[in-house]
């Protein structure tokens, strides 16, 4: 399987699961904590290339952890997923090899504090990719560009705001060049006045044809972005629509509750 | 209507900020000035003792055997060769530690704290074998090493910043290397005769097990600490029991079951040397302490380091050498040097099962009746020796902790 040439741009094709191959597919994804608790029942989730899949809910629903499975964070019980073809399973060198494909970005952003800016971006790509450091290096400075921080490249992560430290994390992933980019409440932890810059990244990397699953509350974004939303309660997928008919016309009423909760 | 908005005076003079912090009340002042003479009056009678009343040819007469026990004397050579090469590498790493670009942040005292410790280096060589009483020779073997720590200071500092980057960084590999050759010097071998490890003793002893158990005590505590987080439980298990029962014992009856069971324990010729038994011991247990210290300090690292070195496709060991051990070293580096220090100090309990460390060598001359009645001056020069290797380790923590400071990195970039 080949990734779809770089800057495609989204068209309504995208949106249209049936025209596209899938690279990511869950199957009855059951997750229990060790305490018991059931926190994923039975999920099923096809993602295919380049569309971007908005996961909203209420807190506890499950999906940060429907997520995290995505790249063997969090394990899970019965069911199956598969990523460009590799099937998640215990073997951890199968793992690291889904994980250097899969780019993860967290709400606390979780940038290297020891390293700088630069170094933060090129440590995986030289260590796991084996890549020539002065290449990885000319590639980070050009992503950091691309994300409107170039010249922050010598300092380090406690010297930036919320904002710059979260594009500097989806850069460093970036980095790594993935084929799916997760993205788990990527602005959930910032200040109001940084949350658009880190969309707006969002945004573009969307528009270049990358492929993403996001985590997020951001309604605007959502309805812009996403080529379909999903919305999960209680450890279950509720409902999948295109975000014109998930925002007016939902079929489910636990829809229509969430709707007016966050409305 | 005031003409400008100039702050008031913000820097009075020294005199007047001593005065209002030492006389800013009437009840300051008493305090001040009561505590003034009870420090004026101890430091008079330390004084006096030390000039007047102390009786310093316990310490004169003693000096070699405080210094290195019954190392035999036609094989001293060899620690002095040693104490020069030390002298050699210390000079160099000074002055390249100098030659370092600095900028503002490097406290008040620079370079006066540096300049300092160059002055007191050269007082002590003119000092200390006047007092000690030392031979011509021996005088002059003093002056030499201070001279190869001064010379290699000076060369380093002036030449060193223009020295190429692999050299630079070559610099700091002479210490392992050195620590290996001064073992061999030591202890014999490679053409060598042998000194057996019973005819070391002193000041030698103690530094020889102290830095021993001190090199290896990490890697072991660090081994230890991951176990400890470990996710297989058998490794898990392995090391609390082992973390637990250390602590649970106290040195001293560890240091006794080292020296009597490992004989019983090992087959004939196998067991070692009674003075590395104890070394071997002071290692482990140091470890045990070492491994909580590593800990506290892997603890204080964020899950989301693992999460995100993971996510990035690193390995576990790739995730922890490079992401999660150099944070948590930062944090656990104080407890771990003063766990350092501690140890340093138990070494001192090798004169209670029989050896001849700086203590062990200590009770032996003053168990001299030539010497009777002079344990004050014996031990006020052991308290003095041991403060300067702890002052040593604590200014080395220091500094390594701000080297290991993210935001002070800035200046040692590119």
């Amino acid at each position: 399987m080949k990734s779809p040439p770089h800057g495609t741009p989204v068209t309504m094709d995208a949106r249209n699961p049936a025209a596209m191959d899938p690279i990511l597919e869950a199957r009855g994804v059951q997750k229990w904590y060790p305490n018991g608790y059931h926190a994923l029942r039975g999920v099923d989730l096809t993602v295919h290339r380049g569309e971007v899949v908005v996961i909203m809910g209420p807190s506890g629903s499950g999906k940060s952890t429907f997520l995290r499975t995505f790249n063997a964070l969090e394990d899970f019980q019965q069911g199956s997923i598969t990523i460009d073809g590799f099937s998640i399973n215990e073997d951890t060198r199968n793992i690291e090899s889904i994980r250097r494909e899969v780019g993860m970005v967290f709400q606390q952003f979780n940038l290297f504090p020891h390293l700088s800016v630069l170094d933060n971006l090129t440590l995986a790509p030289v260590l796991v990719r084996k890549r020539p450091k002065a290449q990885v290096e000319l590639k980070a400075l050009e992503l950091l560009e691309r994300v409107g921080i170039g010249e922050q490249a010598h300092k380090f992560p406690g010297q930036l705001s919320g904002g710059q430290q979260q594009r500097v994390a989806i850069a460093r992933s970036l980095c790594m060049e993935p084929r799916l980019m997760l993205f788990d409440e990527p602005t959930s932890a910032l200040d109001p006045e940084m949350v658009q810059e880190v969309l707006e990244v969002m945004q573009e990397l969307a528009a270049d044809g990358m492929t993403m699953v996001v985590v997020t509350h951001e309604v605007r974004f959502a309805r812009n972005v996403a080529s379909r939303i999903v919305l999960m309660a209680e450890g279950e997928v509720v409902e999948i629509a295109p975000p014109e008919q998930f925002f007016t016309n939902a079929s489910h009423p636990r829809t229509q509750q969430f709707l007016q909760q966050i409305g | 209507m005031p003409a400008s908005f100039a702050p008031p005076s913000v820097s009075p003079s020294r005199w007047q900020r001593l005065r209002t912090e030492l006389f800013g009340s009437r009840v300051d002042g008493l305090i001040s000035i009561a505590l003034g003479a009870a420090l004026v009056a101890i430091a008079l009678g330390l004084l006096k003792w030390t000039f007047f009343q102390a009786q310093w040819a316990v310490i004169q007469a003693n000096s070699t055997l405080f210094a290195v026990g019954r190392y035999p004397i036609d094989q001293q050579w060899r620690l002095w060769l040693l104490t020069g090469l030390l002298a050699a590498a210390s000079g160099l790493s000074w002055g390249l530690l100098r030659a370092l670009p600095r900028d503002q942040t490097t406290g008040q005292l620079w370079p006066f704290n540096d300049r300092l410790a160059a002055g007191v280096l050269v007082a002590l060589a003119l000092v200390a074998p006047l007092w000690l009483q030392l031979s011509l020779a021996i005088q002059l073997r003093w002056w030499g090493i201070t001279a190869l720590v001064l010379v290699g200071r000076w060369a380093m500092a002036r030449w060193g910043s223009g020295l190429p980057r692999g050299i630079k960084r070559l610099v700091p590999l002479i210490w392992p290397g050195l620590y290996l050759v001064g073992m061999v010097l030591i202890s014999g071998g490679l053409g060598l005769i042998q000194v057996a490890p019973s005819q070391w003793g002193g000041l030698l002893l103690t530094l020889v097990a102290s830095s021993f158990a001190i090199l290896i005590c990490f890697p072991l505590g660090l081994v230890l600490a991951l176990g400890r987080r470990s996710e297989l439980p058998l490794l898990r298990w392995g090391s609390v029991v082992y973390i637990e029962f250390i602590r649970g014992a106290p040195l001293i009856t560890l240091l006794f079951l080292g020296q009597n069971i490992l004989g019983f324990l090992l087959p004939g010729g196998l067991a070692p040397d009674r003075v590395w038994r104890a070394a071997w011991v002071l290692t482990f247990f140091a470890a045990a302490y070492v491994a909580e210290a590593l800990r506290s300090g892997l603890a204080a690292v964020p899950r989301g380091q693992l999460e995100a070195a993971q996510s990035l496709g690193m390995t576990m060991p790739q995730s922890l050498v490079q992401v999660v051990l150099p944070q948590a070293l930062r944090v656990a580096l104080p407890a771990v040097v003063g766990q350092f220090i501690t140890l340093l100090q138990d070494t001192t309990l090798l004169s209670l099962i029989g050896l001849l460390d700086l203590l062990g060598t200590a009770r032996a001359v003053m168990a001299n009746p030539a010497f009777l009645g002079k344990s004050a001056e014996v031990y006020l020069v052991l308290a003095v020796l041991f403060w300067c290797c702890c002052a040593a380790l604590g200014l080395g923590s220091r500094a390594l902790e701000t080297r290991l400071n993210p935001s002070d990195q800035t200046r040692y970039q590119r």
